[in-house]
């Protein structure tokens, strides 16, 4: 099993009985294939396309957030293919080793610091005294 | 590190040298770029919809593959435009 999210575009113009319709099959479609849905996302509704997809300028995005075995994502995405009302999909794995990047992130700060400020000190320090030295013997 | 040493030789004296870019990922201790994020990713385009080269965002190494692989899920599900004219 798999965590995976899904997102797919409706055609906007589609009835909203319809539109129910085809994400209770979607929906259906993962849990008889083995999968279990942890999240239907409808809060993205219609939106504008970034651009226009068979010369439709708007979109019903769905998001969905489930579990899988590793072979539904391509049946899924057979079924989603035929069907027209659909303009677009997406799924993608979600990945999990977030946490084991963490500790590399602060590491460049502490190095890079002292590799910049050394030189900066060792030429503004020999700068102060010249110009201290000609000054003193001027008095 | 070698090329953060790369980007200093090359102005021994004289000359301001640019200030050393931040990963703005890094500062947000962000360890997954989310593709639905727009906003954010929008930053990391020009105008025109392209990428921004890791020279000009100053992103590291590894946000900035994210941050591709993100843009480039965006645009595949109209999020985001592949060009603007």
């Amino acid at each position: 099993m798999n965590r995976y999210e899904m997102i797919y575009i409706i055609d906007a113009d589609l009835e909203e009985a319809a539109r129910k319709e085809l994400i209770e099959k979607v929906s259906a479609l993962i849990t008889n294939n083995g999968g279990e849905i942890e999240k239907v996302d409808e809060t993205w509704g219609k939106r504008r396309l970034a651009y226009a997809i068979d010369y439709k300028t708007e979109g019903w995005y769905v998001l969905v957030n489930f579990n899988a075995p590793v072979e539904l994502p391509r049946e899924l995405e057979r079924n989603l293919q035929i069907n027209e009302n659909v303009l677009r999909y997406l799924v993608i794995k979600l990945v999990e080793k977030r946490s084991s990047v963490k500790p590399r992130a602060e590491r460049p700060a502490p190095v890079a610091a002292p590799v910049d400020e050394a030189p900066v000190a060792e030429e503004a320090a020999p700068a102060v005294a010249a110009e201290e030295a000609p000054a003193a013997d001027a008095e | 590190m070698s090329e953060e040493r790369g980007e200093r030789r090359p102005r021994p004296r004289g000359g301001r040298r640019p200030r050393r870019k931040v990963c703005s990922f890094c500062v947000d201790k962000i360890e997954y770029i989310d593709y639905k994020d727009i906003n954010r990713l929008r930053r990391f385009t020009n105008e025109r919809g392209k990428i921004l080269p890791r020279r000009m965002s100053g992103n590291c190494a590894k946000h900035q593959r994210q941050l591709s692989e993100a843009i480039k899920r965006a645009r595949a599900i109209a999020l985001m435009p592949y060009t603007v004219e």
